[in-house]
């Protein structure tokens, strides 16, 4: 029996194929490690949703088998993982991370597990997230089944939401990838919390049947890992056309490293705001340190106008209007009482009132937005540079959303001049744009990320561009302390 | 004089149960504050000028 080290718990999705072929560690070893440390760890950041030891062992049984016999599948064959609990496994409660669904059980998988499922990637668990991926909008990072995400760098920090969970664990090396969703900043902003590399895909590449649906036009699923590598061999694997999704583009993704484009030859639009006055003050020395690191590379950094719309009051709209048809049943039947977040509890209730022409005037607003990405903005740069959130987690008890009454906050202390690219997250949600999100240092620490946005479908550029960044930096190879 | 637990606990707890009790907004409040939010929202979208041609992004593709 090999020896299972902590470098097995952060090591690569190609580190572990490569022992699991030279069969120096059997899949079955690998699955009762990952998961027996999901188990114990897990709840320690209130990351664990639901373990699944016997079926990842069972699983690897047979990749064992298939190993043995010569039946190789790929970079992911025999790899643990875990899935934020809005997808659905069968026979196994998925809860969507909120109390009155605590019990629900459905009888068919994700399309996404189900496609990981025949590379023989092994699941282990499913991971903990914010209630309902934080639809209606919640003030505390306690709106959760299993309680506030702690985050594995400092456990008085939040993990960030709504995949709370599929960060934390890659962050300690509970999997060693995980999928989490995104509707308005749900990978973002716990992967720059945790230090974890993520991608948020094009809307349409990864189909999400089985998924909890948010916001049908928004919504999306990408995988949390390692690196942009292990990035990319997850997106190969779950991107793809699916007849059960009505949001698929119809598109596969293959990823291909050999044909990157020289870092030399791409230009890079940022606003130099977004990195000074706009992001907190430790955060700025990290920040600046990876726009240099892209700069040494020899990409061009562009200082890049954006295009100004009200990107938050369109999300929050669409939101709304889509929240509301979704949840309706719950808001009528009064089990939405039993959520954990009050805030979030009136913010269902209230997007019933929301108007038509309200959601439409926003639909309509998105529309321009998707052209003057396309017309005005990919037309002077290949892609686009900005903080992934501009500071560190935040303490677990610290408000998301002012108490009712609060004053608004005092124009002197908003930051004054240029906007920069205010409103990337839901911006490039709203256009269905990719983003990647690399580990670029620390403030107060605790970890800080870079995001690099592209255009619809860019996701292999975007990748080569991390896998040149992480071939520059080691942030993404950090271990939280007593992990 | 001996003092139990449980005659203990309420001097202890009350404090912050009032604490937690007037810090926790009413549901009613709750409720308005997020209209509130959906009205600013609505503000912030009717100041948008959108050329008349346009439409919804109803088929949504990226």
């Amino acid at each position: 029996m090999a020896q299972i080290g902590s470098d097995v718990f952060f090591s690569t999705i190609g580190e572990l194929n490569a022992r699991l072929v030279a069969k120096e560690i059997s899949a079955v070893e690998l699955a009762r490690a990952f998961a027996e440390r999901l188990e114990q760890l897990g709840p320690r950041y209130n990351a664990l949703a639901l373990g699944l030891r016997q079926e990842a062992i069972r699983q690897a049984q047979d990749v064992d088998k298939d190993i043995k016999r010569g039946r190789l599948r790929g970079p992911l064959q025999g790899i643990p993982y875990g899935v934020k609990d809005l997808l659905s496994y069968a026979g196994q409660p998925t809860t969507w991370g909120a109390k009155p669904y605590a019990g629900q059980v459905f009888d068919y998988n994700a399309t996404v597990i189900d496609k990981l499922d025949g590379l023989g990637a092994v699941i282990t668990g499913k991971l903990s997230m914010v209630e309902l991926a934080g639809g209606g909008g919640y003030r505390y990072a306690s709106a959760s089944l299993t309680g506030p995400g702690l985050n594995p760098w400092d456990r008085t920090r939040w993990s960030g939401g709504s995949s709370s969970g599929s960060a934390a664990a890659v962050a300690a090396g509970l999997v060693t990838f995980a999928i989490g969703s995104e509707t308005s900043g749900s990978i973002v902003t716990p992967a720059s919390f945790c230090g974890v590399t993520a991608l948020r895909p094009t809307y349409g590449l990864v189909s999400r049947h089985g998924a909890m649906a948010l916001s049908w036009t928004l919504d999306k699923l990408g995988p949390f890992a390692r690196s942009a590598e292990d990035c990319g061999l997850t997106l190969q694997a779950i991107a793809g056309k699916d007849s059960h999704d009505p949001g698929s583009a119809g598109k596969s993704f293959y990823y291909t490293p050999q044909y990157a484009r020289p870092m030399k030859e791409l230009r890079i639009g940022y606003a130099p705001v977004d990195f000074t006055d706009r992001a907190e003050p430790p955060a700025r020395a990290a920040f600046a340190a990876a726009l240099d690191v892209l700069k040494g590379a020899g990409a061009q950094l562009v200082e890049i106008q954006w295009p100004q719309f009200p990107y938050g009051a369109v999300l929050s709209t669409i939101l709304a209007g889509e929240q509301a048809s979704i949840f309706e049943p719950l808001i009528a039947s009064g089990k939405v009482e039993q959520l954990a977040d009050k805030a979030q509890i009136a913010g269902l209730k209230a997007s019933l009132d929301l108007r038509a022409r309200d959601y439409l005037k926003a639909m309509r607003i998105r529309r321009l937005i998707q052209q003057a990405f396309s017309d005005q903005v990919f037309t002077q740069v290949d892609a686009l540079a900005a903080p992934g959130r501009s500071g560190p987690a935040p303490k677990i008890d610290q408000p998301l959303l002012p108490l009712p009454g609060a004053a608004a906050p005092s124009p002197a202390a908003a930051p004054r001049g240029p906007a920069g690219l205010a409103g990337i997250i839901q911006a490039g949600n709203l256009a269905g744009l990719p983003a990647l999100v690399l580990p670029c240092g620390f403030a107060d620490n605790l970890p800080v990320a870079l995001q690099i946005a592209g255009a619809p479908f860019s996701e292999n550029l975007l990748l080569s561009i991390g896998r040149d960044f992480q071939s520059h930096t080691d942030w993404h190879k950090r271990r939280p302390p007593g992990v | 004089m001996k003092l139990t637990r449980r005659q203990v606990a309420p001097a202890i707890l009350s404090p912050a149960i009032v604490i937690a009790q007037t810090a926790a907004p009413s549901p009613d409040a709750e409720l308005t504050a997020a209209r509130e939010r959906l009205k600013s929202s609505a503000d912030a979208l009717s100041a948008a000028a959108v050329p008349m041609d346009t439409e919804p992004a109803f088929q949504f593709k990226a």
